[in-house]
This record gives C-alpha cells, structure tokens and sequence, in this order.
C-alpha cells in the first residue's frame, strides 16, 4: 500500500512538471496531452494493481501484473529510441542538404 | 575528358597545401571541401592561387562522405567528365591519378577503385589487414553481395554520369561501402587497380569499423 501510495506521488510529481513545461510552452498540445494520458495510466496501473494482478494471472502469464508493466515499459522506451534515432537521422539529412545548399551557393 | 578531383579535408592544415601542388599537375580541375574544420585547413588551400583549384567549406562538419558528395555536385554543375576522389592526408600518391582514371577513358570501366591489396607495396599496418579488412570484405559480401579487395578504400573514379546515379547518402565513413554497393546495384562496369598507401599513422581503427556497421544498419532501417 504504501509503496503504491509514493508511486503515486512520484508519478504526480511528473504530470506537475508536464504542466509547468506546458504553461511555459515548452511542448506542445499534442505532446502535453500524449505524456499527460501516460502518466495517468501509468497512476491507474498502481491505483489497481491488484485487480491487475488478477487479469495477467487470468492471461496465463506466471508473473504479477507490476512485472508486466515493467515488460510493457521497456518495450516501449525501446520503441521511443528507435523513433527519436529515425527522427535524428532525417534531421541529420536536412542540416546536410541545407549545408551543401549553403556550400554551393 | 574533364577531369576533375574531389578531395574532403578536415583539420588537414599541415598537409593540404603539399596534397593540392600535388594533384593540381594531374588533373584539369581540383575541388577540395574543408569540412567545417576549425584549424586553417581552409585558409592554407586558399593560399595556392590556380585557376583549376575551388576551395569550399562547409558550414558545420557533416563527415567525409558528405563532402564527398558536395564535391560531386559541383563538379557535375561545372560539367565534370570524370569524378576522382582522394584523401586530403597525404596517404596516396598524384602520379597514381592516371593509373585509376586511365580505365575509365579507355571505356573499360565506369567506376575505378583504387585497391591496396591487388600487390604489396604500401606497408599496411597488420591488424589492419589481418583483422579489419577481411571482417569488412566479410560483411560486404554478406550483406550487399559485394567481392572487392579493398572494401575501404577512399582512391577512387567515376564518370560524371555514374556520380549522378551514385548519391551519396551515408555522411560519414560508410560511404565506402555504400559506393561499391550502389555500384553493383546499378550494374556498373567496375574495375580494381592496384594503388600505394602511405601509412604515417594506424587511420581507421576497429571502433571506427563497428561505426561504419551501425551506420550503415541504421541508414538501410530509415529508407
């Protein structure tokens, strides 16, 4: 309980921190609302993570629900790496073009 | 034939200006690109007044294949026949220039590499061409089906036409793999003749062979 209970916390601490960033606006709507709906999950995720524990027993899966979650997470920050890696390779390929327009100008 | 050479430089102060009196006696335009080096790599190839030599620069440093490939550019925008592209540090030597482009103006080739390993003479240091040039031989055979005795060499010529077809889109040293690559891709005539390297120092290490490998996964990934 009171494990949940500072998860809790530490994942408000992060929507405070999105919603700072937002008022500054430092991200934009899109972005605010994206991480705002993930760390709310991620609040209802330990709000129930028992009854969560149930349904990934119901699954079949022979861990509790919290390993799960952390499976889930790592895939995903896997798949952030790789979209942020494509995204700097088409910015690398646009600050060449752009160099190479200004060289030959 | 216009013949034009394309020689990237970064931070190659001590060495530019003996390479460009060099290779100016070889062919009919030079371009050299410092790739946004801060030491006077630039202001030292300015300093050779010729009117067959272009110095560029690049704003930012985007690596050597991507000064390659501006080099291309402008040397088909000023109506380039043949595209030689050589280092900046000194490691080949001018007089070797016919011996890569001859094949090209005999029409018995429209791309020439330039290859250390066809005789022994330039002094390779031994984990070089012990260990890194066949795991690079290994890797192009496997993954782009390429058989070449030198996969990293930066000695080389095309036909303005081929540099068209060729872009380069790899920035750093990747690019090496990417020419031979795109060559075999396009059916090119190739050909390989032998060429002198002068070592002063180890050049590529075995770090900057893996860099080459994830480069070029990534790049294959992003298209």
């Amino acid at each position: 309980m009171i494990q949940q209970v500072i998860a809790i916390i530490i994942l408000l601490f992060f929507v405070v921190k999105l919603g700072r960033e937002w008022k500054k606006k430092s991200i934009s709507l899109n972005e605010f609302i994206f991480w705002l709906v993930f760390w709310l999950i991620g609040v209802l995720i330990i709000a129930f993570i028992k009854p969560i524990d149930q349904i990934v027993m119901n699954l079949g899966f022979s861990s509790s629900g919290i390993n799960l979650v952390f499976y889930l997470a790592v895939l995903f920050l896997f798949y952030l790496i790789f979209r942020m890696r494509i995204r700097m390779v088409k910015l690398e390929k646009d600050i060449t073009d752009l160099s190479r327009k200004i060289t030959l100008k | 034939m216009k013949v034009f050479c394309v020689i990237p430089a970064y931070y190659e102060e001590k060495n530019i200006a003996k390479v460009i009196q060099k290779v100016l006696d070889y062919v009919d335009f030079l371009v050299v690109i410092d790739d946004g080096s801060k030491d006077q790599t630039y202001n030292e190839a300015i300093k050779i007044k010729s009117e067959k030599l272009k110095v560029l620069k690049h704003p930012i440093n985007l690596g050597q294949g991507a000064s390659l490939q501006t080099g291309n550019e402008y040397a088909i925008q000023q109506g380039a026949d043949i595209i030689i592209h050589f280092d900046a540090d000194g490691q080949f030597l001018a007089e070797e220039i016919k011996k890569v482009v001859n094949p090209i103006i005999e029409e018995k080739a429209d791309i020439v590499f330039g290859s250390r390993f066809l005789e022994i003479k330039s002094d390779i240091p031994r984990f070089k061409k012990n260990i890194i040039m066949p795991m690079a031989k290994i890797f192009n055979y496997v993954f782009f089906g390429i058989k070449t005795s030198d996969p990293q060499s930066g000695f080389r010529a095309m036909k303005a036409e081929i540099a068209k077809k060729i872009k380069i889109e790899n920035n750093r040293m990747a690019h090496c793999t990417e020419i031979l690559a795109k060559a075999h891709k396009h059916k090119l005539k190739i050909k390989e003749v032998p060429i002198t390297v002068l070592y002063e120092e180890f050049g590529q290490k075995f770090s900057g062979g893996l860099k080459i490998i994830k480069d070029l996964i990534f790049k294959k990934i992003s298209n």
